[in-house]
């Protein structure tokens, strides 16, 4: 455990001192928050449309931002194998699961302090909106949403294990790119229906947006809330446990 | 004094190439060896195998008396290792990878003085809350070794520390390895004879993966007659070729 913690604060340390982690992780989700609220009010009443209003945009935001984390998570491991400093560590009493918990736990909380800003961005917007949000919906979100960040941190655990630091982002970028289109976050799935829905409901990503907005209008109804949350833990649980015997292969491979 | 490592026949092949071919060495507690060679001489995969970075295929080996495949656990606590290319966070302070390395081997009372303690005697106070990535060569490998030292190791492996560096950097840098060679066992492995011939107790000449002179810098030359380490090299190189 001490080990994992040390190794924790060593890379909580480098996220927090990489430029690029504050625009993409904070900076770019809060600007996605201002922009699409920008159009949600130019839309009309008449045409029923909710998807950007402040209360389901910002759970969308809040899962939106956390795939920046899986593509932090895969730089950080990625940079780490192509580099000698994985090859001290490897010699160190360090075991393998001291290198993946060391590298996802400050993801996580790297996650939860986004969604942290992300949901005072969105109550900021919400009293220039007018448009009432349930505080204690936001505060369930903040921990209804540690599932996810805790599967997105794992997803780019393995992408940076598998690839390299060039591959990973690239693979990170589509499994954004996927992951914003069919979770819903950009618009609505299940109305659009047919394969993209098929297709979300196969993946977890929906599921996660599902939960956020269930959280923030304290749904917690057994199809909005309870069963993306088990589909999300359960996904989270085994990726991180794949995650975890994939750095034992790497570890090995890597040593030659 | 003990043997601080004992290799017996120990080989590594990679698929087709034999990169380590029955290794038989002895290094007593205290001693520093060289191992030097051209490149693919299996150097490298030498310190790889005794610092349990790679599993060799045959053979055995232990430090401090413990079987380095049968307990990896007890061996990766005896050694310390500063590889070949700079393994340092570049994001962190030079006093923060200190504590980075002090934490992953020594309990949290031990661990600060010994950075306090490493750093006093690197000489990096004046640098020691600069990023990693603003130091010079020079001092980024003096940083490295530091690292491989915290953890109060009893042998240290030394993968090519002066690799790249101007004479300077490299003359600084020894005088800290000679500095050590009282307190521990040393491997250095390197392409510099020079640095050989200033630091080490005996000196291991390798080519393609097999030891083919061993001995203090005297000794091989009295074995090849030649004078100096360079020429003793290129003697017994050139004979094995």
């Amino acid at each position: 455990m001490k080990r994992t913690m040390v190794f924790a604060k060593r890379n909580l340390i480098e996220v927090f001192r990489d430029p690029l982690s504050w625009i993409f992780c904070i900076a770019f989700p809060i600007v996605m928050l201002i922009i699409m609220s920008v159009v949600n009010s130019a839309i009309p009443q008449e045409a029923g449309m909710t998807l950007f209003r402040i209360d389901n945009l910002a759970g969308g935001i809040a899962i939106f931002g956390q795939m920046f984390v899986m593509l932090f998570t895969a730089i950080a491991v990625a940079k780490d194998r192509s580099g000698a400093f994985l090859t001290r560590l490897y010699s160190s009493p360090m075991k393998s699961s001291n290198f993946v918990w060391g590298y996802i736990l400050p993801m996580l909380l790297t996650a939860v302090i986004q969604v942290v800003i992300s949901l005072i961005a969105a109550v900021v917007i919400s009293v220039i909106s007018e448009y009432t949000l349930n505080i204690a919906g936001l505060l369930m979100t903040v921990v209804a949403v540690i599932p996810s960040a805790l599967m997105f941190s794992a997803i780019g655990f393995i992408f940076g294990a598998v690839f390299n630091e060039k591959a990973a982002p690239g693979i990170c970028s589509i499994i954004i790119s996927l992951g914003a289109i069919v979770g819903g976050i950009w618009f609505d799935v299940e109305g659009v229906g047919g394969f993209m829905y098929k297709l979300g409901k196969c993946l977890p990503f929906l599921y996660a947006t599902k939960l956020a907005r269930a959280a923030i209008s304290m749904d917690f109804g057994v199809k909005e809330f309870f069963i993306p949350l088990g589909v999300v833990a359960l996904t989270a649980t085994v990726l991180s446990v794949i995650a975890g015997i994939l750095f034992n292969g790497k570890m090995r491979a890597d040593q030659g | 004094m003990g043997y601080a490592i004992k290799t017996k026949n120990l080989v590594k092949r990679y698929k087709d190439k034999t990169a380590v071919d029955g290794l038989t060495l002895t290094v007593e507690e205290g001693e520093l060896i060289a191992l030097l060679g051209v490149n693919g001489a299996g150097k490298t995969t030498t310190v790889k195998m005794l610092t349990c970075l790679t599993k060799p295929t045959e053979g055995k080996s232990s430090i401090m008396g413990r079987d380095v495949v049968e307990f990896p656990e007890d061996v990766k606590r005896l050694v310390g290792v500063s590889p070949q290319d700079t393994s340092v966070a570049e994001n962190l302070t030079v006093k923060e990878n200190l504590e980075f390395m002090a934490g992953l081997y020594l309990p949290k009372d031990k661990a600060e003085a010994a950075v306090v303690r490493t750093i006093k005697a690197f000489g990096l106070d004046e640098f020691q809350n600069k990023k990693a990535k603003l130091l010079s060569g020079g001092y980024k490998r003096k940083l490295s070794i530091a690292m491989a030292l915290i953890g109060e190791p009893k042998v240290l492996f030394l993968d090519e520390p002066t690799l790249g560096l101007d004479v300077l950097a490299r003359r600084q840098l020894w005088r800290e390895i000679e500095a050590l060679k009282k307190n521990m066992t040393i491997v250095l492995t390197t392409h510099y004879m020079e640095e050989a011939q200033e630091l080490a107790d005996r000196i291991v000449i390798m080519t393609e993966g097999k030891v083919k002179a061993i001995g203090t810098l005297e000794e091989l030359e009295s074995q090849t007659g030649k004078k100096g380490l360079e020429d003793v090299f290129v003697s017994i190189v050139e004979n094995v070729e």
